[in-house]
């Protein structure tokens, strides 16, 4: 006869300890999406204030999509014990590296070129650094699973 | 390409003066790759708003895009040489064994020959031009001479 301590093959810490993880899981991802939005919010004011009325700065966000494309090809191609995983990883850091650095760099060439206003490029830029750190957050939060098991496919 | 991988590590400890740092912090793996690029692309980007700036060649000649190019050039070639070649450690030789010192010695002197060499040129009034061509090949050279030495190989993971 099985104590009431089993339920569903689990004992009851370890289903707390589940939802604990659940509910946490959801609040993160929340904020981080909470965090997106406001970045892009920071890019939109940029473009469309009527003060500025200019759309040239709407180009950052081929680097936000690119930005985790080296990271996330690394990952899937590393394997921890090859010597040349190390090359690879270093890669994909040096690419995710210029592409950041851009994604800074465009606005202020459009403002030196007097495409756009220094204020705009100012709210371009602050929304680069809260959509970086939530990509980078995102990765640092959710990036540690093994997602891409062999398993799921 | 990108060299064989390895971490910044601290070369001495000061309160030890031993050669055991186990306890002395180390710098994130991730770190000096990461500012070394950053440096890399800065250059580039510095050049960039210089060429954007002054675009008629009167203000900035485009012949010194090549300074930016060759420079860029000797970065990839001289990570694509491993410290084990240049010592002469490695097991097998490679496609450059012996002449990876030599091919070395060439790029690293190219590189910087590209950085002083708009220092030699007539100075017109607007100095930013001159400006931007001298630090986008001062900071690929750093770049590249951090990047190159500036870490320890890991041959083996």
């Amino acid at each position: 006869m099985r104590g009431p301590a089993l339920r569903r093959g689990l004992p009851m810490e370890a289903e707390g300890s589940k939802h604990y993880a659940r509910v946490c899981t959801g609040r993160t991802l929340i904020s981080l999406s909470f965090g997106g939005a406001v970045g892009l919010m920071f890019l939109m004011l940029g473009c469309a204030l009527p003060q500025y009325n200019q759309y040239w700065p709407l180009f950052v966000l081929f680097f936000y999509i690119l930005s985790p494309i080296p990271y996330c090809i690394a990952r899937r191609l590393v394997d921890d014990t090859d010597a040349t995983s190390n090359a690879c990883k270093e890669l994909a850091i040096f690419l995710t590296t210029g592409i950041v650095v851009s994604a800074f760099g465009l606005p202020i060439v459009f403002a030196r070129a007097e495409l756009i206003y220094w204020g705009a490029c100012a709210l371009v830029l602050t929304g680069n650094t809260v959509i970086f750190a939530t990509i980078l957050g995102f990765f640092l939060v959710f990036g540690s699973n093994d997602d891409f098991s062999w398993q799921q496919w | 390409m990108f060299g064989l991988g390895g971490t910044l590590k601290p070369t001495q400890c000061h309160p030890c003066h031993g050669r055991d740092t186990s306890h002395c912090p180390q710098c994130p793996t991730w770190l000096s790759p990461v500012c070394v690029c950053a440096q890399f692309f800065t250059g580039w980007w510095i050049m960039i708003d210089a060429a954007v700036v002054y675009p008629k060649p009167e203000q900035l000649n485009h012949a010194f895009h090549t300074c930016g190019v060759f420079s860029t050039l000797a970065f990839f070639m001289i990570n694509a040489v491993s410290n084990a070649q240049v010592r002469g450690d490695s097991y097998s030789d490679g496609c450059l064994g012996r002449t990876g010192k030599l091919t070395l010695q060439v790029l690293l002197r190219g590189s910087f020959t590209c950085w002083v060499f708009p220092l030699f040129l007539s100075a017109d009034t607007n100095v930013y031009p001159g400006l931007a061509v001298f630090f986008q090949n001062a900071l690929i050279f750093f770049s590249t001479l951090i990047y190159k030495f500036g870490r320890t190989e890991e041959l083996w993971g």
